[in-house]
């Protein structure tokens, strides 16, 4: 069996990926992209915890609700970028700068 | 197998009668969408959705009236005691409030079931998120609110709705997304999920690492969001600025309710469990940042939503002192704080409505206003005076419980930071007054001839002065509603049941 830290490791990798995605990439959907890397970070970390305590399947079956609400998310998402996109016509959040102090 | 299958079905089922406030917000949801599309009568939708709301609001206040000890819900999913009862009412009575508001507000009128159907579900997800104990609960129940917040924002349908609605989601995916990789954490060091359970705190106890120190600052950012409380205030003032303001008004109470309630319950059980990193400490630098962040920034401002969106941001602070006092008393007049905060909120804001509906949006438009429409500028005030916290008023009275538990904290455990803390509330209550009380000093003081003829205000004088009373009677008899909230005991909110239904 492939020991728990290389999935720990993989899941941090892939949380700071989603992170340095989200922080440096201009447009909304690669915003959105790196937000589902984030998310499936946590799964990832959800499911190899499951292994040390193999007693409930919880880190499972929470993994799987993760998976729907982040389907949700992404869906609600898109529809917002597609409505900024119909008044700004760009999807770059910099670039959407209307409210401000 | 079998036996055991039958037993949990019937724990379930039985389970879902404890649930009523909810299952009936549940129905509500597909009630009024149905509704709306049969009838495009827009009385009978927000009647229906008043209904709704107002027998949630009942069965609330029964179940708080008869219930005598914590239940334990769907297998240690839900925890049903007086303290998320007290919170589902708070939110049920604003949810009642914001129907009455939109009542009065035109603008929503072309989706109005959509509208209302996600205002109802915004509170369903404030209804479980309280009583979560659960972390799949918790996101599922944050997200419930998360996601139905982002399309409320949007829903004034203009250019500034659609930005609103894009900050308010970027940021607020990316705060679950940290919480949930704190969540993840917390699990591995666990195996349990249950926050409140022996297990949970057992283990915990056993770990204490500066991996677990991050993983709960995770976890508490994700509450902290919701709350918006300092470092992750951001969205606030932009978000308020695009909604409608009803929608407004929900947002500064709906949501900061179900934040304090979870966070009140984590933070207990991280301060129960782990004695060498000073969970106190830290929520008190995050209250002193609120509070000064939220005060000084509002001092800028011109518009008046962004001024509200910035005294919220200090009013979270306010109610952060409640729980960072780790007191039973500090937990019951954070209850009262919020109470008064809901009422006084509404009074002010229904009147901001009402005022940027004749095209008053900047706070120099107000200039001279003050003998046109004296009743509302006469309600705002008493709103405003409230907010900042003067007597005679219930926001005084909030004020003085909570710090009076800050000191007896101060003094129980003789931490410098809660001193400061205390010090930076006081100031801060100075600050605010500059900012509050500029609306109505434009409004009264300054002279200018306008000619608007006022319309009927019927409905917002009445409106107003139900809450003005209110916010009066809570200063001048406290105890009424302290009788209430008094009957919480401290034990229900983090030690665990002593009896599991089903």
């Amino acid at each position: 069996m492939v020991p728990v830290y290389h999935f720990l490791w993989l899941g941090a990798f892939l949380f700071c990926a989603g992170l340095m995605v989200i922080i440096t990439k201009r447009n909304a959907i690669m915003v959105l992209l790196g937000i589902e890397l984030m998310l499936n970070a946590s799964n990832l970390n959800l499911v190899a915890f499951n292994q040390l305590h193999p007693a409930h399947l919880s880190g499972q079956m929470f993994a799987l609700f993760v998976i729907i609400v982040a389907v949700c998310e992404a869906a609600v998402g898109l529809a917002i970028v597609l409505r900024v996109y119909q008044h700004y016509q760009t999807s770059v959040p910099d670039e959407v700068t209307d409210l401000k102090d | 197998m079998e036996n055991g299958l039958s037993l949990t079905l019937d724990h379930i089922f039985s389970s879902l009668f404890e649930l009523s406030p909810e299952v009936i917000l549940s129905i509500g949801i597909l009630l009024v969408i149905v509704v709306g599309l049969v009838k495009k009568d827009h009385a009978i939708t927000t009647l229906l959705t008043l209904l709704i709301f107002s027998f949630s609001f009942l069965f609330v206040l029964s179940d708080l009236d008869t219930l005598q000890q914590p239940l334990l819900l769907f297998q240690g999913m839900l925890r049903k005691d007086t303290f998320s009862l007290y919170l589902s009412a708070l939110v049920d009575a604003a949810g009642i409030l914001t129907v009455l508001m939109s009542w009065r507000n035109q603008r929503e009128q072309s989706h109005l079931q959509e509208y209302y159907a996600l205002i109802i579900t915004v509170a369903l997800g404030a209804h479980l998120l309280v009583m979560s104990t659960n972390f799949v609960m918790v996101f599922l129940s944050l997200e419930l609110i998360s996601i139905s917040s982002y399309v409320l924002t949007g829903f004034s349908f203009d250019k500034k709705g659609a930005e609103g609605s894009l900050k308010y989601f970027l940021f607020g995916s990316v705060a679950s997304a940290v919480m949930l990789y704190g969540i993840s954490l917390f699990y591995g060091f666990t195996g349990t999920l249950e926050f409140l359970s022996e297990e949970f705190l057992k283990n915990l106890a056993g770990n204490i690492t500066p991996l677990f120190f991050i993983a709960g600052l995770m976890v508490v950012s994700g509450f902290l969001y919701k709350l918006a409380a300092a470092p992750l205030h951001p969205w606030a003032p932009d978000v308020y600025e695009a909604s409608p303001m009803p929608v407004v008004a929900f947002f500064s109470t709906v949501p900061k309710l179900a934040g304090i309630g979870v966070l009140t319950r984590f933070a207990m059980t991280l301060k129960m469990a782990d004695q060498s990193y000073d969970w106190q400490s830290i929520l008190s630098v995050i209250a002193i940042l609120s509070l000064t962040i939220g005060n000084f920034s509002a001092l800028l401002q011109k518009n008046t939503k962004r001024l509200m969106a910035y005294s919220s941001i200090a009013q979270a602070g306010f109610l952060l002192i409640g729980v960072v006092a780790f007191l039973p008393q500090g937990i019951h007049f954070m209850l009262f704080y919020a109470t008064v905060y809901v009422a006084m909120n509404f009074v002010v804001f229904i009147y901001l409505q009402y005022f940027e509906k004749n095209g008053f949006v900047t706070i120099a438009e107000f200039e001279g206003i003050g003998k046109t429409f004296l009743w509302p500028c006469v309600f705002l005030l008493i709103g405003f005076v409230s907010l900042t916290g003067l007597p005679p008023t219930g926001g005084f009275t909030a004020k003085l419980f909570i710090f009076s538990s800050l000191w007896d904290a101060y003094q129980l455990s003789g931490k410098n930071i809660l001193l400061w803390l205390l010090i930076f509330g006081l100031l801060n209550t100075v600050v605010s007054l500059f900012y509050y009380l500029r609306i109505p000093y434009y409004a009264f003081i300054k002279n200018r001839s306008i000619n608007i003829t006022t319309n009927i205000l019927a409905f917002e004088n009445l409106f107003g002065l139900v809450l003005v009373l209110l916010i009066l009677l809570f200063f001048f008899s406290p105890g009424l509603l302290m009788g209430w909230i008094n009957k919480i005991t401290f034990v229900s909110v983090i030690r665990f049941p002593l009896s599991v239904i089903g």
